[in-house]
């Protein structure tokens, strides 16, 4: 596809989520809660995208569509129960936003600081999360520009698509903190979903009549892609060392978990889950039609991640479909990257910078927060410019190294006894476990590391606590609150 | 049924349903079925229920304008 016609194509993306961001920006106040948390007075419609556009990356329409292709219908089963894992904030969402109200936190992070009586309990659970997450946010930016780069036949470098998907992170966010985020993210939400029902529908006209085509043809040339193992690459132990962390996401990834603390009321965090759910179904329902499609259209592929933009390559889709797709995962990447970028920057002014300066006020907070989204911003386009494997493995890690948190905060609703001890040694020893397993490629027992992770901060946190003792008082107070006011709003 | 109660039948009831989900799909069952209605059928039925659940569970949800 011709460069200019690219650029130009990104170029109005940029402008319109711009006026957006802009628009957005110009009606947040003063404070930290404003810019990071948009004053907690989010619409359920737009928390319900911006949830979405967060969760979903580039790696729905390369990662997952390369998946069904080399492993069939086995991607399908690691998504929706990674969907189904919303289930946890049918439990933990309300307790999330209660809690967040009563008590101001801005923070997952700063929650089980305050919650476990640990400012290091704080500190330690957010540099966590920036280990991971910045990796993780460097993949989206690399997907980028090798996607560029890949469907503009080299006339696009590399390092040019990294930069252009950074500005724009950095840009948007810098507008408006979350509201801007929010906005663009719905708008982008909006342009994922669209653009890729449309083109899966179009493929499948185009290239088998129907659907009904495409699934007759699978049945008769790759049966075994309908049926797990399948063709072999989601064994049993692959299977649940995959899908184990992912479903755990709601509530391990603070870019997420921060969500729950921004819609205004129930009602509207209702609408928040229930419009996430129905845009995930549609939105793995059509990554997996089209990986199904690229199997029976282009089957010699020999990297599984390039049958996205193999199957845009392809003369059956006009060049301004593959231009809209491209903008799509584009936006999937964009969208991740900048609420992650925003989620760490919170997480270091409250939970590192306030914590460890003794005189510090909310301006200064804050000032310190925006410093932080250029400054992540760079570094993660330092590590995309790397391309080192530590990061590839971290990326990967991430979902098995914030797992380690979940104990924790599953501890801080329901079980009185965890200690600020119990959840340092599992946070720290969990995570390295995850990062080790996961660089050296250690399977003990043929299982992933985030089996193994998740199996030590169990084991550490439960184990620690009953040696250490526990901040009762708080814990009496956090959650006899919680218990009062649930009952009052029918919460289970 | 008190709050409890409905916590212990959701928590049960969930934990059956992901159990399913891993691992129905691996048993002859649906293993040695290569069709649309096999493992791809499971996982959407899967997912339907559990968003219709889900559903319920959030429609008792209740503001403070709201009692």
């Amino acid at each position: 596809m011709n460069a200019s016609t690219i650029y130009l194509a990104l170029f109005l993306y940029f402008v319109v989520g711009s006026i957006v961001a802009r628009r957005a920006g110009s009606k947040i106040g003063g404070g930290v809660n404003e810019f990071f948390l948009a004053g907690r007075s989010l619409s359920g419609i737009v928390s319900a995208l911006t949830y979405s556009a967060t969760t979903y990356s580039a790696f729905m329409l390369v990662g997952l569509a390369g998946f069904t292709y080399i492993g069939g219908v086995g991607a399908l089963g690691f998504e929706l129960i990674y969907l189904s894992g919303l289930i946890l904030v049918a439990f933990f969402g309300p307790r999330f936003w209660l809690v967040g109200k009563k008590y101001n936190y801005l923070t997952p992070t700063e929650m089980l600081g305050d919650r476990y009586q640990s400012k290091a309990v704080a500190a330690v659970s957010a540099v966590a999360a920036v280990i991971f997450l910045i990796p993780y946010s460097a993949v989206q930016l690399i997907g980028i520009g090798a996607l560029l780069e890949g469907i503009s036949g080299g006339a696009i470098p590399y390092l040019a698509g990294v930069g252009i998907a950074a500005f724009v992170a950095v840009y948007w966010t810098w507008t408006g903190g979350l509201k801007a985020v929010a906005w663009t993210d719905s708008l982008q939400a909006a342009v994922m979903l669209t653009v890729a029902v449309l083109s899966v529908i179009f493929i499948a006209y185009r290239g088998f009549g129907g659907f009904g085509g495409m699934f007759a043809q699978l049945e008769t040339q790759y049966p075994a892609w309908l049926s797990v193992p399948g063709p072999g690459f989601f064994s049993i132990n692959t299977f649940v060392g995959l899908t184990l962390p992912w479903f755990f996401f709601s509530l391990s990834n603070p870019q997420v978990s921060q969500r729950l603390f921004v819609p205004r009321s129930l009602g509207q965090m209702r609408i928040m889950v229930m419009g996430f759910l129905v845009f995930g179904f549609i939105y793995t329902l059509v990554s997996i039609l089209w990986g199904f499609s690229a199997r029976l259209l282009i089957p010699d592929l020999a990297v599984a991640d390039s049958a996205t933009p193999a199957l845009l390559g392809l003369s059956i889709v006009p060049a301004s479909l593959a231009l809209l797709v491209m903008l799509g995962i584009s936006a999937a990447a964009v969208s991740t990257v900048n609420s992650i970028i925003l989620t760490l920057s919170s997480m270091i002014c409250r939970d590192v910078f306030k914590n460890v300066s003794a005189g510090s006020t909310e301006d200064k907070e804050l000032l310190v927060g925006k410093i932080f989204v250029p400054l992540f911003t760079a570094v993660i386009v330092a590590f995309a410019t790397l391309r080192l494997d530590l990061i590839a493995a971290l990326s990967v890690a991430s979902s098995a190294g914030l797992l380690v948190m979940v104990p924790a905060l599953i501890g801080s609703f329901f079980w009185k006894r965890g200690t600020a001890a119990a959840v340092l040694s599992s946070v720290i020893v969990g995570g390295l476990v995850a990062t080790i397993f996961q660089y050296s490629g250690l399977r003990p027992l043929g299982y992933w590391p985030g089996v193994w992770s998740g199996l030590v901060a169990v084991v550490l946190f439960i184990g620690v606590s009953y040696f250490t003792k526990a901040p009762v008082e708080k814990a009496d107070e956090f959650l006899g609150y919680l218990r009062d006011e649930l009952g009052r709003r029918k919460v289970i | 049924m008190s709050l409890e109660r409905q916590r212990i039948f959701w928590g049960l009831l969930f934990f059956v349903m992901i159990l399913a989900a891993f691992i129905i799909p691996f048993t002859p069952l649906l293993n040695d079925l290569p069709k649309a209605y096999g493992a791809f059928l499971f996982w959407n039925l899967f997912a339907v229920i559990v968003i219709f659940c889900l559903g319920i569970i959030t429609a008792r949800w209740r503001d403070d304008d709201e009692r």
